[in-house]
């Protein structure tokens, strides 16, 4: 017989029976995961390379703080080349009663230099390509902007002193890219309206942008020419920086569903070795008898590789159906945070995931399924004759290392990779040990119960490693899960409500001296409590007790602020704070002290302007960031403000929160920006509910590979379950005794395994919660609940459903055993 | 314990198992295939029974239908006083449990119980008060009270089969069946158990029904029945020789 008629025969004799079935299962989970993210990365990376040419608008932009100077503008023209200018800026504009932060973009007209912007008449309607941006008095709002300042186009929005006229949907802009999760909605305006806003004072964070476009040749020229002009806060972007950013964008998206599906494949592997190495002990009686017949080892070998190559193929149709269908779920989670409308998906990425599987199988499936070839035919007369060898170290080492090197790729990043797997093996090991130790505890338990909880409790032991595996399995699912569907919440409200009733949930910013007083006045007289007003200026760190900084993205420009007293939420922890008529003294945060290696009695010297200074560092201070008081990293004495040009910036709690009430205080002083911290924190929630319902789709292969290692495990210990239940039965126990033995031994190990999961969540979240927003976290019963629930239902479950057969295993077979 | 063994021992001979034209056929491709044909003869309690025949001769089926493990195709089965055929699964169970011991030949103890642990989990299982007591004292009787927290695999294959024979007489059984007791054993260790197994029967009083190959061993058993191709062919005494259908408990 030929080795294909063989392996087709072995397929269809045997196809439904359970070793089969859950190979195919194991294999086909591993596909499905890493088709969903390799489909869905694809889309959004060939979006990305749509982009590349067009990220920028321009074939180049000068970026700064300020407003670029008139010559860069005039020697470009003289260059030939186009120029347009960009100021971007985020406050928040009015609309009837709705009021939001939105990220304001001025363009002049020539905007975008490369690509096209899309609009569309209303929300849904279809868009249409058009050559230039809004015109004066225009504005035009992205669908997210729409639908939170709830308007009707035509509408009318107020952006600082100008009432503009919301007249399109702005459905694309070309140089949106890299900010795929950005936090506040987009509105494009002419450049001159926003200049007539009375936004833009001295110290204002709004971002200006010159853009060039021609050829090739007269861009470099001018980068050559300007890159020697250019001051400390300005900066050239070229295509390769776009591209970097938004390929960073794409790697990240990418690592994290990397990590989601790398936690699938892990289980799913551990699925393909249980079952693979169930299979095998299940057809050496078979291989034997044909061996007797004549087959020879090598076309057993042959028929073995066959066999797997045909439940791959299998596994790649139903596992890669199953991730085209994912992908789309989570293109639908990420619908509100797209890189505009993404390409259809294509077949191209499933090949990837195709051999992917295929060296899953080979890694994990295709070692145990060769040693097949090595029986004896001698099994046929005496099973004592074939001792199952271990399998060559170096054909299982070789093939694990390739199997596992696809994750390494998937990821992009071996540094990553290992610290996930170390990271994934560790936290196995953890719940793997807590596992055991539980299942210890269990042993004393089994001495002191009744016949079901010993007979339970004894299987239990009795397949300790395999229930460990499963309870680790499951249980590593499971948290993941919790993590993502419950303590993500629990952790976010539990923070909001940790904060203090009165802390500041409003930020006013370029506070212009002359306005202070005023400000002040009409803030307290809306109900504004915890009025904070401090002054800020800019300026650069030179040097520290006369060294150059180090390099160092908290070094160079800095924001700094200076009082006379200690400000509320600052405590000191090394040095003395200012005393009263201190001078040329500088108290720092210990955060940035540390991060720079700055200690006490450093001189720090600071340039602002055409003005250099120095301070002596006297005190480090430790900040409560969660407090939301304005804070500062430096403090300067007092005398500084004398000689420093600055604005102000306030922080406040307004009790009525729905801004309205500072619609006046904004027409009175437009020049101020208005930041809404509650809209903020809520903009992050959302992005953070999108990712994670991402992520969700991804850990629910998880879930279901980790089903199929617990059924897997079932599966190969289920001859072993019949004999005990044959044997307790002979021994005069009846069939509810059994039956109970097994929800027993089940019961226990859902327990186990509901108590790892949520205990795993719960302490992932507490430390959390303690690291990186300093409250302490304290779960639901929800948690507790949904965890232990998910578990029984799960575990049970699988263990009805694949202990049916034990417990119709007449007692007699206990005689036919021997 | 000892005083119900002694009221046992002095009590009249009663009949303990009764086999009356028992029949086993089971359905093959090729129509029903005869296993056990015609069986009957009875039992006394404390009588020792050897059931011999060559391999395939229907010993190990007759063994299961006469403990209650299944039930025959024709014939009746009573054991105890009670007729097996009109006892459904659980029933049966129920009386396996309070009046029948087994031993096999691969010893069949549960491996992650200690040698104390499966005699306890036999005796829960009978519904037995004192569980502990009486295991340890089961124990002591076959030796094995200084192995009480042994597991199976650390005991040898001698003493496992001493640790499943104090799990049958635990119960306090009115019979005992043995299925090749020390088939798995080498000579001086199987002659060893195989007296053990007699000298508790005994003491115990208790009906023993033996399946073995061993002709050493069913000589030592006050009766043989001799099977060949699932007939009886042969009863080594005058009791053991088929009787008639009317006979009763």
């Amino acid at each position: 017989m030929n080795p294909i008629t063989l392996s087709l025969k072995l397929l269809g004799r045997q196809g439904q029976s359970m070793p089969l079935v859950m190979l195919l299962a194991g294999l086909a989970v591993a596909t499905a995961a890493l088709s969903a993210v390799s489909l869905f990365t694809d889309r959004v990376g060939r979006a990305m390379e749509r982009q590349a040419s067009e990220a920028l608008a321009a074939d180049l932009i000068v970026a700064g703080r300020e407003r670029v100077p008139v010559e860069f503008v005039d020697q470009a023209r003289s260059m030939g080349l186009e120029t347009a200018e960009l100021v971007l800026v985020s406050t928040v504009i009015f609309a009837g009663d709705e009021s939001n932060l939105i990220d304001v973009k001025a363009a002049t007209d020539g905007y975008p230099l490369r690509g096209r912007l899309q609009v569309s008449p209303e929300l849904g309607a279809d868009d249409r390509e058009v050559e230039q941006g809004p015109r004066p008095g225009e504005a035009w709002l992205e669908p997210r902007a729409v639908r939170t300042l709830d308007l009707e186009l035509p509408a009318t929005v107020e952006l600082g002193r100008r009432t503009l006229d919301a007249s399109q949907v702005l459905t694309w802009e070309p140089d949106r890219g890299g900010s795929r999760f950005m936090l506040a909605p987009r509105m494009l305006v002419h450049f001159d309206d926003l200049m007539a806003a009375d936004l833009l004072g001295p110290g204002s964070r709004a971002r200006f942008r010159l853009l060039i476009a021609g050829s090739e040749r007269s861009v470099a020229e001018f980068g050559s020419w300007v890159s020697d002009r250019l001051d400390d806060n300005q900066a050239l972007i070229t295509v390769a920086d776009a591209e970097d950013q938004t390929g960073q964008a794409l790697t990240q998206a990418r690592r994290f569903l990397g990590i989601a599906a790398l936690t699938a494949v892990i289980l799913a592997a551990v699925a393909i070795l249980l079952t693979a190495l169930r299979y095998q002990r299940s057809q050496r009686d078979l291989i034997a008898l044909l061996k007797c017949f004549g087959a020879s080892t090598t076309q057993v070998g042959l028929a073995m590789v066959l066999v797997l190559a045909w439940l791959v193929l299998i596994a790649v149709a139903v596992g890669g159906a199953a991730g085209w269908l994912a992908q789309e779920s989570i293109v639908r989670a990420l619908a509100e945070a797209p890189v505009g409308e993404l390409p259809p998906a294509r077949l191209l990425p499933l090949l990837g995931s195709a051999v992917f599987t295929v060296l899953l199988a080979a890694g994990f499936a295709l070692p145990p399924l060769m040693s097949l070839r090595r029986v004896p035919p001698m099994r046929i007369l005496n099973r004592a004759m074939d001792r199952m060898r271990t399998p060559w170290l170096l054909s299982w080492g070789l093939a694990i290392a390739g199997a596992l090197a696809i994750p390494v790729l998937q990821l992009g990043d071996l540094r990553l990779a290992v610290i996930v797997l170390g990271a994934c093996l560790v936290l196995a090991l953890a719940l793997a040990l807590t596992g055991w130790l539980a299942m210890l505890g269990t042993r004393t338990l089994a001495t002191r119960a009744g016949p079901s909880w010993r007979f339970g409790l004894a299987g239990l032991q009795r397949r300790r490693a395999g229930g460990i595996l499963q309870i680790t399995a499951l249980g590593l699912a499971l948290m993941a899960l919790l993590l993502l569907l419950v303590v993500r919440g629990e952790l976010m409200s539990q923070w909001q409500s940790s904060l203090p009733p009165d802390t500041p949930d409003h930020f006013l910013v370029n506070i212009q001296p002359d306005q202070v007083e005023a400000v002040g006045e009409r803030l307290t007289s809306i109900g504004a409590r915890n009025l904070q007003i401090r002054p800020m200026a800019n300026a650069n760190l030179l040097r520290v007790s006369g060294q150059r900084p180090p390099d160092d993205r908290m070094a160079g420009q800095v924001n700094i602020s200076w009082i006379d007293e200690l400000p509320p939420a600052n405590e000191i922890v090394a040095g003395e704070f200012f005393a009263p008529g201190a001078t040329g003294e500088v108290s720092l945060a210990e955060m940035w002290a540390e991060r720079l290696g700055v200690e006490l009695g450093d001189e720090l010297t600071f340039e602002s302007g055409a003005l250099e200074f120095s301070a002596r560092v006297t005190s480090i201070r430790r900040v409560d960031w969660n407090s939301f008081n304005v804070n500062f990293f430096i403090l300067l004495t007092p005398d500084a403000g004398q000689v420093l040009p600055h604005q102000h910036i306030a922080s406040f709690y307004l009790a009525d929160g729905d801004g309205s009430v500072l619609r006046p205080l904004n027409r009175e002083f437009p020049n101020i920006s208005i930041l809404d911290i509650g809209a903020l924190i809520q903009r992050v929630q959302e992005i953070i509910d999108q990712v994670s319902n991402a992520a969700q789709v991804v850990f629910f292969f998880t879930l279901i590979a980790g089903l199929v290692v617990l059924l897997a495990a079932i599966e190969a210990t289920r001859d072993e379950r019949r004999h005990e239940s044959a044997l307790i039965r002979t021994l005069g126990a009846d069939n509810g005794l059994v039956r109970r033995g097994i929800l027993v031994e089940y019961g226990v190990m859902a327990l186990i395994a509901g108590l790892l999961a949520t205990g795993g969540a719960a302490v992932t979240g507490w430390l959390m919660a303690r690291e990186l927003f300093n409250f302490a976290y304290q779960p639901t019963p929800i948690l507790f609940a949904l965890g232990f629930v998910a578990a029984f239902i799960l575990v049970l479950g699988s263990g009805w459903i694949g202990n049916r057969s034990v417990l119709a295993t007449p007692p007699v077979r206990i005689l036919r055993a021997g | 314990m000892i005083t119900a063994i002694m009221e046992r021992m002095h009590a009249p001979e009663k009949l303990i198992l009764d086999c009356r034209h028992v029949g086993f056929r089971v359905d093959a491709p090729d129509g029903e295939l005869v296993i056990l044909d015609d069986i009957s003869f009875q039992l006394n309690g404390s009588e020792t029974l050897a059931i011999v025949g060559a391999s395939g001769s229907g010993k190990t089926t007759l063994l299961g239908l006469l403990a209650g493990l299944d039930r025959p195709t024709r014939g009746e089965v009573w054991l105890a006083g009670q007729q097996l055929n009109q006892l459904d699964e659980n029933e049966r169970a129920r009386l396996r449990r309070q009046r029948v011991g087994f031993v096999f030949q691969s010893f069949h103890l549960l491996p992650s119980l200690t040698a104390l642990d499966n005699v306890i989990l036999a005796i829960e299982i009978a519904g037995m008060d004192r569980a502990g007591e009486r295991a340890r004292q089961a124990l002591a009787q076959v030796g094995l009270d200084q192995r009480l927290r042994h597991y199976p695999r650390q005991l040898s294959g001698g003493e496992q089969q001493r640790v499943a024979i104090a799990r049958a007489f635990a119960i306090e059984p009115d019979i005992l069946f043995a299925d090749e007791p020390t088939g798995n054993l080498d000579r001086s260790t199987g002659e060893r158990i195989a007296s053990l197994l007699f000298d508790l029967n005994r003491q115990h009083g208790t009906a023993l029904v033996l399946v073995t190959h061993d002709p050493h061993l069913a000589e030592r058993c006050q009766r043989v029945l001799t099977l060949d191709g699932g007939r009886l062919v042969g009863a080594d005494d005058a009791q053991a020789k088929p009787i008639a259908a009317t006979a009763s408990l």
